[in-house]
């Protein structure tokens, strides 16, 4: 005896035209959201004439200059500033040289130049503005952050933070 | 619809840049201004990101690489600027991003160039309380009458998941409108 053997049975004709009756309740159902209670337009407007003038003002924009943009990863001109500041100590401590056993070094100085600088220096980037600096490419996530993160912090983080697994639009394959 | 290979080609040489431009400006202005006009609510501010986006488009047109269709493209730009002018404008008023959109829905009701009446004003409330992504499927969706494929090129984001996001949204609003 076959123990795998379909015991369930379909109407007659069931599979026959299940297509048509498919394409029906699509129909049904894009009827009944066309009859829907949102409306069919939102209720914006805009000025008189607005799109008539609209070419003018981004055409007379294109012709501004072009704001310069500060590259994150140049940090020269960082330590020509940390190198000047250290040539005036040098020369401050160079003229009153009493203690031998100063701590300051000039590695030290010019990383905590550099640290001030980016702690107290208002950049004003957005993440979308740094975006398109740095190549993403070249960076990995783990480049950015001070703890390497492992798969079981981001895991219990999701579990935590995230209500719809739907906000995280992962790439899921089609089931329509 | 315009050509688009040969618009870009065009974009790219310094001669026939300005009249190709033009051209692009023409052909997507409305469509994008929509488009920004439906995440950032009022028209002034529309109308500097819509510039924006098209000053981004007109300076980067070079490290345009044709993987994508120029429209999506743009399509993101626009998305991309729209969002980070929202931030940075909550930023400004030192508030949450969702007490700023409740304050935007909140102003259409003195706005000028909003005429809606108490229906689509809820409905502008009820899109406030959707997700950032969902908010853009549905509009871009049902007012713009984008399809799929389009979305899912701008979003990337599949159409599988374009489809459920849209589903998700209807059914929100929906309910948000019915309720008192």
């Amino acid at each position: 005896m076959d123990k795998k053997k379909n015991t369930f049975n379909t109407p007659e004709g069931y599979f026959d035209n299940f297509h048509e009756r498919l394409m029906d309740k699509i129909d049904k159902e894009e009827t009944t959201q066309r009859e829907s209670i949102i409306p069919k337009s939102d209720g914006f407007s805009v000025p008189d004439g607005y799109f008539k003038t609209l070419n003018q003002s981004i055409v007379e924009r294109t012709k501004q200059k072009t704001v310069k943009i500060i590259k994150l990863k140049s940090y020269r001109k960082f330590y020509y500033g940390a190198a000047a500041i250290a040539a005036i100590f040098v020369l401050v401590f160079g003229v009153t040289w009493n203690e031998p056993e100063s701590q300051l070094s000039f590695d030290d100085l010019a990383s905590a130049e550099i640290d001030t600088y980016f702690d107290t220096a208002e950049f004003g980037l957005s993440s979308y503005e740094i975006a398109e600096i740095i190549e993403v490419e070249e960076l990995n996530i783990n480049d950015i952050l001070e703890t390497e993160l492992n798969k079981e912090n981001i895991l219990d983080y999701l579990d935590e933070n995230v209500d719809d697994i739907e906000d995280l639009n992962l790439e899921y394959n089609d089931y329509e | 619809m315009i050509a688009e290979e040969a618009l870009v080609k065009e974009l790219k040489q310094k001669d026939s840049q300005a009249k190709a431009f033009e051209v692009l400006v023409n052909t997507y202005k409305e469509r994008l201004y929509w488009h920004i006009r439906r995440i950032v609510l009022n028209h002034d501010d529309a109308d500097d990101v819509l510039q924006n986006t098209f000053i981004k488009v007109y300076r980067n047109i070079d490290g345009f690489k044709g993987d994508s269709k120029l429209y999506s493209w743009m399509y993101r730009i626009a998305t991309n600027e729209s969002l980070t002018f929202l931030k940075q404008k909550s930023k400004k008023m030192g508030v949450s991003n969702e007490e700023l959109k409740t304050a935007l829905v909140e102003n259409l009701q003195s706005d000028v160039y909003f005429e809606g009446d108490e229906i689509q004003l809820k409905l502008q409330k009820a899109l406030a309380t959707l997700p950032d992504k969902q908010k853009l499927v549905f509009t871009m969706k049902y007012f713009q009458e984008m399809k799929y494929d389009e979305i899912s090129e701008v979003l990337e984001t599949s159409v599988g998941a374009l489809k459920a996001s849209y589903h998700l949204a209807v059914k929100k609003i929906e309910t948000y409108l019915k309720a008192d």
